[in-house]
């Protein structure tokens, strides 16, 4: 009997210090440092801010959770920014550290990580996610701190006030949902499409800054898409086959959908198996890794995309790294931010925050892997850069045509 | 309702059946709601995924596959989760609360395996619609036609055979039929056995149906609710409130579009069991927990 209180005591015993472990490796992965396979910046140094001839600088992306695949994606571009920065000297002579934060595509678990790496970590600089809520979450928070943020919300909102006036710290380096909008609306009514239906994620603030651009747009050509056939849903939605229904019955040439790619998988899906005929007009995470994992033909799905495989350097690159990344349209983004931020740092020196802001509001004419790259200080986002429409054929994507933004 | 809806309300239902009876299963034989059985039927999904389908074999192994590993599962559950309870008589809520433990620690170690992404099966069939008229879409059909034949072959064992008897011996009264030379414990386990045969069955079907992700489990709530509207512990009463689920939701969420749609459901479902708080088969066994 004894024997077994005694047993029972240390299983107890095990079980708190189970669980004590695991609240302290919790917060350890949501600061970890960045997997950079063996370079010598894949330890960040306690303080950042150029202790020991470092500079630290964070990547806030989801690691883990349904935005994963982006979340890596850019994360190893950024990475393979810093190597080469690094193997070339680094920045002022200092190397460059990046430490990852995982959102977890959680915004709270966000706005913990942000906090930790402006305040516990100090970094000067924070690569963003490609991902609108957890811009959205950050924004405010980020008011209070001079730690910028160079991310890829392309919600507007992430970025601006309603009033007008920019967060001072949110940046966002790819065309934003405005532009992004225009150019699908301006390829559908260019391919002759006259009709159409929307099924966007009424919860998901990408989804959603992405539905005013395109309808807006198509009412300057007098197309209007009737209520009925604009149908939003939520994440509780699983029923995609039910909320496609009247769209499929209508018959329309296209259907637009701003989603991220697994709720793009399940439409597909579903649509193919409603026996839909026409178009799936989508955003960019419908560019690979949509293919793969949807499996099956994707002819009849047109994309945006940030990236022109059909130059010849980028296809080279992008050959390079596409067995290594799951979206390399975000590596890219990635690469090209922190090859921005080093041109900011060098420019405005490490010592001044204020003025790297500036610089960064002030970059002009960068020429990068995702396009030549001027930021307009009045909106922290892309001013005039153009994007690319894809579709596939069979799983294969082929670039259709570049529009300017 | 059009038929287009009222067909993919049956082939939703027909998927809620397969989960509401292995719930109904293990709550007949051992008066306790299973909550693992969520997490059960994601992690046979994902070992089917990986080891069956992902290497280009067909539904019918991925099917096998996924019933084997979630037989596995339920019967390592069984063993580690419930025996020392049951052969202890221990409070009811310990069954409650391991139930809760078991699916936590399957949903961990399916993300600590796949990372918290998302993984579509790839498709099944070469010919994605069926035209009868109506466009059925040829996966629905076959899910519902399997589904339908599992529970058949279910009911007929249940009801014909001497495992059923001896089954339905225990669920009615454990100790009397141990007296009476049933091995209780071999019964529990085979009770555990089928229920996770068809756990993995409706983790696939809902794979394909919605991707494959980590929290996948969570829609064993509909199951759950389906198992509550039937009667707790009555089969026939599980399969019925599931195509009823099916369709209600189904027709809601063409009526009324998201987010009004599942309110509405649940609404339904209350109002329903403050009217009929026995379920539709009238009998309702009482809950340990």
């Amino acid at each position: 009997m004894k024997m077994k209180k005694l047993l029972a005591l240390m299983l107890a015993a095990v079980m708190a210090l189970s669980l004590a472990a695991c609240g302290d490796s919790g917060s350890k992965e949501s600061a970890a440092p960045s997997q950079s396979g063996g370079s010598p910046s894949s330890e960040a140094p306690s303080q950042g801010g150029g202790e020991g001839g470092e500079i630290l600088i964070g990547c806030l992306q989801d690691i883990t959770g349904p935005t994963s695949a982006l979340g890596m994606s850019v994360q190893a571009g950024a990475q393979a920014a810093v190597d080469e920065i690094n193997a070339n000297g680094g920045i002022d002579g200092k190397t460059v550290v990046m430490k990852t934060y995982d959102t977890k595509g959680d915004v709270t678990e966000a706005v913990n990580a942000y906090i930790t790496a402006v305040t516990v970590d100090k970094v000067k600089l924070i690569v963003g996610p490609p991902v609108a809520n957890i811009a959205n979450a950050i924004k405010e928070t980020s008011e209070s701190y001079d730690v910028p943020v160079m991310g890829f919300a392309l919600d507007p909102a992430c970025q601006m006030r309603e009033d007008g006036s920019v967060y001072k710290n949110m940046f966002c380096f790819q065309p934003s949902a405005t532009t992004q909008g225009q150019i699908m609306a301006a390829f559908a009514l260019k391919n002759g499409m006259k009709t159409f239906g929307v099924i966007y994620n009424q919860e998901n603030a990408y989804s959603v800054s992405l539905l005013a651009p395109f309808t807006d747009e198509l009412a300057k050509s007098g197309i209007t898409i009737d209520n009925s056939l604009v149908v939003a849903y939520g994440a509780a939605d699983t029923d995609y086959k039910t909320l496609l229904q009247p769209l499929v019955s209508a018959n329309v040439d296209g259907i637009y959908c701003p989603n991220y790619t697994q709720q793009l998988v399940a439409i597909a899906t579903a649509a193919k198996e409603l026996g839909y005929q026409g178009k799936l007009i989508c955003g960019l995470d419908a560019a690979p890794s949509f293919n793969t994992t949807y499996g099956g033909d994707c002819s009849n799905v047109y994309y945006i995309n940030n990236i022109n495989t059909e130059d010849a350097t980028t296809a080279e690159m992008a050959a390079a790294v596409e067995d290594k990344v799951s979206a390399v349209n975000k590596y890219f983004l990635g690469y090209d931010v922190v090859m921005i931020a080093k041109q900011c740092l060098e420019e405005a020196g490490l010592e001044d925050n204020a003025a790297l802001v500036s610089a960064i509001e002030n970059v002009k004419d960068f020429k990068g892997l995702t396009g030549t790259l001027t930021i307009d200080p009045a909106t922290h986002m892309p001013d005039g850069m153009g994007m690319f429409m894809y579709t596939y054929e069979n799983q294969t994507p082929v670039m259709l045509e570049e529009f300017a933004g | 309702m059009s038929l287009q809806i009222l067909i993919n309300g049956l082939a939703t239902g027909s998927i809620y059946a397969l989960i509401a009876t292995g719930f109904a299963l293990i709550f007949n034989v051992l008066k306790f709601s299973n909550f693992s059985h969520g997490a059960t039927m994601t992690a046979a999904a994902f070992t089917a995924f990986f080891l069956v389908s992902q290497k280009g074999m067909g539904l019918v192994p991925t099917l096998l596959a996924a019933g084997a590993a979630g037989a596995c599962i339920a019967l390592f559950g069984e063993f580690v989760g419930f025996r020392r309870i049951l052969k202890n008589h221990s409070s009811a809520t310990y069954f409650f609360v391991s139930s809760i433990t078991l699916g936590t620690l399957y949903e961990g170690l399916v993300t600590i395996r796949v990372g918290s992404n998302f993984f579509n099966f790839p498709s099944f069939f070469e010919t994605p619609t069926l035209d009868l008229g109506i466009i059925i879409s040829t996966s629905d059909a076959i899910m519902f036609l399997i589904s339908i034949a599992a529970l058949l072959i279910l009911g007929y064992i249940i009801q014909k055979t001497r495992l059923g008897r001896a089954l339905r011996a225990v669920s009615f009264d454990r100790d009397t039929a141990q007296l009476m030379g049933i091995d209780s414990t071999r019964i529990i386990q085979l009770t555990f056995v089928i229920s996770g045969v068809l756990a993995g069955f409706a983790g696939v079907f809902l794979g394909i149906k919605y991707t494959l992700y980590p929290t996948l489990g969570s829609l064993v709530v509909k199951g759950f609710i389906a198992s509550v509207i039937g009667g707790l512990g009555s089969l026939p009463g599980a399969i019925i409130g599931a195509f009823l689920l099916g369709v209600v939701e189904t027709g809601l969420l063409s009526v009324l579009g998201s987010g009004y749609s599942t309110i509405a459901t649940f609404a339904i479902m209350l109002v329903f069991l403050l009217l009929r708080p026995q379920g539709i088969a009238g009998s309702n066994v009482q809950e340990k927990a």
